[in-house]
């Protein structure tokens, strides 16, 4: 037998028995809490319960670790290597799965022999680090996986030759409303912070009778904290033109607290006219925020408001739904790497035997 | 919920002989009246000046259970709020003035937050402050919410009581059990009373919290009222005057009773 028929024998052995390694390539944030990065160690977590190997990969060796603000049952639970300072030693029945703002180190695993899939949660991330004309496919990235149908709309019309897949992400049960009436303090979440400041200081200079009411910026908080914070807020702004999902704003929702905000350029399929304020101009959301807080200190604020959120946040809240979704997923790409390898392993035996 | 709050509203009053009373006491039944909670009593403690018995015998109160208590000595703002939390016969009270309004949902909320903080003996109202042409002027009792100021958000405490004086308690649910203990208004004091009882209040560790919603509109510097008349009217107090009853505050809040403070223009 030769040496290539063993191999795939092994190989086809390894991916029935989910030993084979999935790779979750993960961006160190340094200890501050990101979306992006909770989903990836969410699948990879909800994966290793299901009895997958499952292994987060990082750059460097120094690694900050999501302990601080995610938890330290994804540091424990989930094996962590690092790429730098080692030779990694990739199978072909592993998979790596890399996330869209990686786009530079997929030319550096093209020619890996391994399973390659993208995990791509903002469209806005997806050229930025691939030089023109370059697509994912050219370095063996046909399948994707993404956080909503709309995104996978997109993604399909850009990136041809791609198989893409939704997962949404699951918001915790860390979040949830508060047994107590909520204080006079705004959540504000921007994707650049100098967009918070600058609309902290135009809300008070516009409205300087407000200026008892207190913002918390949410960058740079642990999960626990920001959870906390959010059940205390009595409203939750978000300002993210470029979003592709958006996370914050289920999150709030979960909270029991009203979400204000500019309406992303990819309108998010959960956003509705029942749970939410949206407005296209950022100009007139500091006056709109004023109302809302004279209709708040008022008690004026309608009931299908609080619960338009909590019953959008409900579908993003069901952990064994998620889980399934999640485990059939990658058992489906399992098998059809099972069926990828046999059919080699046949072509091969068949031209031993000829 | 019971739509019901343990708590009597205290409504002293001095004279109706005041411009605008009939507008402004009509304006401030009707905000009792159209609470979504409703009060057990409404306590007015008036003088013995016949067109003002007369104004109130006459006055349609609806439904509202009210108590008339006459009240004969010198007309005295704290005083006769004293005399009304005496008679009053709620677990709750809360002081009231013929020219302001609660808004609608206070007693709504004073009982909601009474439920839910149970170790709070009194709240206070975010107060809507209007000049005499009811144009806003300004929140009174936010600053327990202002960021590096409150050592606790939303509580009132002793410490910033020293670092900043403007806080009313007009409107204000309070155990009548705490004004028992700790004692209600000094009326020896002028000008300060109400900065006085607050410092004595927080002093003895009473918990205060201001609730955050509007409670209470106040109609500021109204002509022919107590701070109008210590400012412009026949009773113009000096800055001299303004200071002592100031210092006269912090020194007597550490004591219940109150010592008869005087002033002197030759202090």
């Amino acid at each position: 037998m030769s040496d290539l028929i063993k191999k795939l024998e092994q190989s086809i052995e390894n991916l029935k028995e989910k030993k084979c390694r999935l790779f979750f390539f993960v961006q160190d944030t340094k200890g501050n809490a990101k979306a992006s990065v909770s989903y990836i160690y969410d699948l990879a977590l909800t994966l290793k319960n299901a009895g997958f190997n499952t292994v987060i990969l990082h750059e460097k060796s120094d690694y900050f670790g999501v302990q601080d603000w995610l938890g330290s049952e994804y540091m424990e639970k989930l094996e962590h290597i690092s790429v730098e300072g080692q030779n990694l030693q990739v199978a072909p029945e592993d998979v790596i799965l890399v996330p869209e703002l990686f786009g530079y180190i997929m030319p550096q695993v093209a020619n890996l022999p391994c399973g390659k899939v993208v995990i791509c949660q903002s469209y806005d991330y997806i050229f930025e680090t691939l030089q023109p004309g370059q697509s994912w496919s050219q370095f063996g990235f046909l399948k994707c996986i993404t956080t909503s149908e709309k995104m996978k709309e997109y993604i399909t019309r850009v990136m041809r030759n791609v198989s893409v897949d939704v997962i949404e992400p699951l918001i915790s049960n860390e979040f949830s409303p508060s047994q107590f009436p909520p204080k006079p303090v705004i959540a504000i979440h921007t994707r650049e912070q100098r967009d918070a400041v600058n609309f902290i200081k135009l809300f008070y200079t516009k409205f300087p009778q407000y200026r008892w009411i207190s913002f918390r910026d949410m960058r740079g908080v642990s999960q626990s904290e920001f959870a906390n914070i959010l059940r205390d807020s009595m409203l939750s702004l978000w300002i993210d033109k470029e979003s592709s999902f958006g996370t914050y704003p289920i999150e709030s929702m979960k909270s029991g607290v009203p979400v204000m905000s500019t309406i992303p350029n990819l309108v998010p399929e959960w956003m509705n006219e029942d749970n939410g304020i949206w407005v296209q101009d950022i100009i007139t959301l500091p006056d709109l925020v004023a109302d809302f807080l004279q209709n708040w200190l008022e008690d004026n604020v309608s009931d299908k408001l609080y619960e338009g959120g909590i019953k959008t946040a409900e579908k993003y809240s069901d952990v064994e739904t998620h889980g399934k979704k999640v485990t059939k997923l990658f058992e489906n790409l399992i098998e059809s790497r099972i069926e990828n390898f046999e059919s080699e392993y046949n072509k091969q035996t068949q031209e031993q035997n000829a | 919920m019971e739509n019901k709050f343990d708590l009597s509203v205290i409504l002293p009053i001095k004279t109706n002989m005041v411009r605008d009373f009939d507008e402004f006491f009509k304006k401030a039944i009707n905000s009792i009246l159209t609470q979504q909670v409703k009060c057990n009593e409404l306590v007015i403690v008036h003088t013995n000046e016949k067109s003002l018995v007369d104004y109130l015998e006459a006055f349609d109160f609806s439904d509202l259970n009210v108590v008339k208590v006459e009240y004969n000595g010198e007309p005295n703002y704290s005083s006769q709020i004293n005399l009304g939390v005496e008679k009053s016969s709620s677990k709750w009270v809360t002081f009231f003035e013929f020219d302001d309004e609660y808004s609608s949902i206070w007693f709504k909320n004073g009982k909601k937050y009474s439920e839910i903080y149970t170790d709070v003996e009194a709240f206070l109202p975010i107060v809507v402050d209007v000049d005499s042409k009811a144009v806003f002027a300004g929140f009174t009792n936010e600053a327990t919410f202002a960021a590096n100021f409150a050592q606790e958000v939303g509580y009132l405490t002793n410490d910033m009581l020293h670092n900043y004086q403007n806080f009313q308690s007009s409107g204000m649910i309070i155990k009548k059990e705490i004004l028992e203990n700790y004692g209600a208004f000094k009326s020896s004091i002028k000008l300060t009373f109400v900065y006085e009882f607050l410092l004595r209040m927080t002093y003895n560790s009473v918990k205060i919290m201001t609730i955050p919603k509007i409670g209470y509109k106040h109609v500021n510097m109204r002509p022919e009222s107590i701070f109008w008349d210590y400012k412009f009217g026949n009773n113009t107090i000096s800055e001299n005057e303004v200071k002592f009853w100031v210092s006269s505050a912090k020194k007597e809040y550490f004591f219940v009773n109150d010592r008869n403070i005087k002033y002197e223009e030759s202090i």
